[in-house]
């Protein structure tokens, strides 16, 4: 184990080394492109023996993977923003094919206008492709969660797609202190790859069939039912992380809550911003604790429920807008404890939104606010946090 | 609730049920009734079985639309689907069941006579004479307005004039031509309905299914036996044919092949009668006949 200094975008490029992967298939994007050039100079320089293959647009980067996913390579790749969204449609094929593809999403707001900054409008709208969404909040987690999202995927249990979400500039961009393992302690962690079914011109197969409405429910439920229980083995990988390298993920992680009365929920980069609120508030006597979601989809129902349950006020932050509706996470955090007899009432805040920081002090205001609204019954107004006007 | 009548049309792609059924919707329309014509979406492939099905209401908007289980009215356009089929499958008790043959109604009254009204016309062959085509949309439509009054001749006019323009004279005949032509038997509500063993279609469940959806035995469209479609089948003269193989190359089933002496042949378990083989021969060697099957 060495400690050296990284932009996060180079450690994930180093996890994708260690990883060893076959192939990527990428198309470059800010603030994704360090990603993938570092990917393109290690192979070049023949530290990483995989094929990159260049392509022409996001659509297509997302088209190569799914083909070399399904012969049985090892795939990575690495998108943001638009680039995301043009991908869109063949995440679902991803998924529903079961190809074990693994890619870094640096969080990206959407035109219009354009805006090249960070925050979860894409991460929101690949909500629903079937893809297992994990949320880094450092260089150092970059690492170790895209070296678990291999080891997730690729489980012959799961063999679903995985997004590791870094939030562009504000964690693609920085550069920290990452402590990178050895390879053969890697290599104990993450096994080779071994499909169910592989692309092979002498045992044929039929992958991504038609299906009549007879078949399709059924081929719908069976992919549910893998995501969902995906839960287990995203659980045990971290566990057997945690249990090698001493660094433990799950997918609710709280900080200070003990007795909190208002909780803070998070996603990202920010989060560990906001613990610094938290610290601060506690010094000065007030009940407040943080929430973090790590792991986006699956939603981790119970283990959120069990984090919150016990709150007065829950305030969410959502870095996304869903136009005409509450916030994204915010919907989600109510859907969760709805069937609840005891549960936190909640506010929401929209916020973070195309770059747009929250220092410190940013989220102590937006708690106090949050509890000031809470006081008033302003339950159903979604307020974008530091808004003019 | 007003009386709905439900109607269902069986036959083949290209044969014209989906028409059949949309002309019957656009009458009752007409007619100043309520009316829905609806197909049974699907990949339609030319010959494969298709369903077709109508509603009409006397003055009510219908609000249902899932496919027609339990019709009133049962009409097959093409006599090869009686076996492989269920085509009496949910038909009414007192209900009608028409069906294109040549054969005669005594004969198919012993096969599929049951508690319904049955009808038979020999369509095809009206069809072939009026039309020049075995399409038996239109004339079949004359054998329903014999049995039924869910229609009526005077308000089918001008649907089909719409619909087929210049051809709309001939198949206004077709239609009158089998009204005139069609048999019809009265219920016999002892009869019970023969039993035949189709082929029963059964799902899996989404535990069966491999993950992903893959199909781990490919190529199994081998097993499909598109022969069954057929209505027409494919007969070569061999005085004309030249063996240049150009048959062989448009045939969509590319089920035909040289027989041992060099002359093109299709292979019945695939050809499904399409007639494309026929359009493409430039030397005219190949016609069309008529199916003969049990
Ligand atoms: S296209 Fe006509 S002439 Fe040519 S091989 Fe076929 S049947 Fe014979
Ligand atoms: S042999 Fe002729 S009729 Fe039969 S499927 Fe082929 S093209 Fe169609």
């Amino acid at each position: 184990m060495k400690r050296v200094g990284f932009e996060s975008s180079f450690a994930i490029a180093e996890a994708v080394k260690m990883a060893n992967i076959d192939v990527t298939s990428a198309y470059p994007i800010t603030p994704q492109t360090h990603i993938v050039e570092r990917i393109a100079q290690l192979i070049a320089d023949g530290e990483l023996d995989a094929n990159y293959i260049p392509v022409e647009s996001e659509h297509s980067a997302m088209s190569g993977c799914l083909g070399a996913s399904a012969v049985g390579a090892r795939t990575f790749t690495a998108t943001a923003g638009q680039g995301l969204e043009l991908m869109h449609e063949v995440l679902y094929v991803a998924s529903s094919m079961r190809l074990p593809i693994v890619m870094s999403v640096c969080n990206r707001a959407l035109s219009s206008p354009l805006s090249i900054w960070g925050d979860h409008s894409d991460v929101m709208a690949v909500r629903d492709t079937g893809w297992i969404q994990i949320f880094a909040e450092n260089a150092q987690q970059a690492f170790d969660l895209t070296l678990c999202a291999f080891r997730i995927a690729e489980d012959p249990a799961v063999l679903l797609p995985t997004m590791v979400h870094i939030d562009g500039f504000h964690l693609s961009h920085v550069i920290e202190s990452v402590l990178l393992p050895e390879v053969d302690e890697v290599n104990k962690f993450l096994p080779k790859f071994h499909p169910l079914y592989a692309l092979n011109p002498s045992k044929p197969l039929t992958m991504g069939d038609f299906a009549t409405p007879d078949l399709y429910t059924e081929a719908k439920k069976g992919q549910d039912e893998a995501l969902r229980n995906s839960m287990k083995v995203i659980l045990q990988a971290w566990r057997e992380f945690g249990g090698l390298f001493e660094r433990d993920y799950f997918p609710v992680e709280t900080y200070r809550t003990e007795d909190a009365d208002v909780l803070l929920l998070t996603m990202g980069s920010f989060s560990e911003v906001a613990m610094g609120a938290i610290d601060r508030l506690r010094e000065a006597g007030e009940k407040v604790g943080l929430v973090k979601l790590r792991l986006w989809r699956p939603f981790p129902f119970d283990e959120f429920c069990q984090a919150v349950a016990q709150a007065k006020l829950l305030i969410v932050l959502d870095r996304a807008i869903s136009f005409g509706g509450p916030g994204p996470v915010c919907s989600e955090a109510k859907a969760a404890l709805y069937h609840l007899e005891k549960k936190p009432q909640i506010i929401g805040f929209i916020g973070g939104l195309g770059g747009r920081d929250i220092s410190v002090e940013g989220f102590q205001d937006m708690i106090h606010r949050g509890m000031d609204k809470a006081e008033q019954g302003k339950f159903e107004e979604f307020e974008i946090f530091g808004v003019r006007g | 609730m007003d009386k709905l009548t439900e109607i269902r049309w069986h036959g083949r792609g290209g044969q014209g049920a989906v028409t059949s059924a949309e002309l019957t919707a656009l009458a009752a329309i007409k007619e100043g009734k309520f009316a829905q014509a609806f197909p049974s979406f699907g990949p339609e492939r030319r010959g494969a079985p298709v369903l077709a099905f109508n509603r009409i209401s006397e003055s009510e908007h219908i609000r249902v639309r899932s496919a027609v289980t339990q019709p009133d009215i049962v009409v097959v356009l093409d006599p090869g689907l009686l076996y492989i089929v269920d085509v009496t499958s949910g038909l009414k008790d007192g209900g009608a069941l028409i069906i294109n043959s040549s054969k005669k109604l005594v004969d198919i009254k012993l096969e599929f006579g049951g508690p319904w009204q049955l009808a038979v016309v020999n369509a095809t062959t009206i069809a072939l004479e009026l039309l020049k085509v075995p399409i038996v949309n239109t004339t079949m439509l004359g054998a329903l307005l014999k049995v039924s009054d869910a229609i009526k001749l005077d308000f089918l006019l001008e649907p089909i004039e719409e619909r087929f323009g210049k051809l709309a004279q001939r198949n206004i005949e077709a239609c009158k031509r089998a009204y005139e032509e069609t048999s019809v038997a009265e219920p016999s509500p002892t009869s019970k309905k023969v039993e035949r063993a189709y082929a029963k279609e059964s799902w899996p469940s989404w535990q069966e299914l491999a993950p992903g959806f893959v199909v781990t035995e490919p190529g199994n469209a081998r097993s499909y036996r598109t022969g069954d479609w057929r209505a027409q089948c494919p007969e070569w003269n061999h005085d004309r044919c030249i063996k240049c193989g150009i048959c062989s190359l448009f045939c969509p089933e590319d089920c035909i092949r040289p027989n041992e002496r060099g002359y093109p042949e299709a292979d019945l378990y695939y050809c499904k009668g399409c007639g494309i083989c026929a359009r493409e021969c430039w030397t005219q060697a190949i016609t069309m006949g008529e199916e003969v099957k049990e």
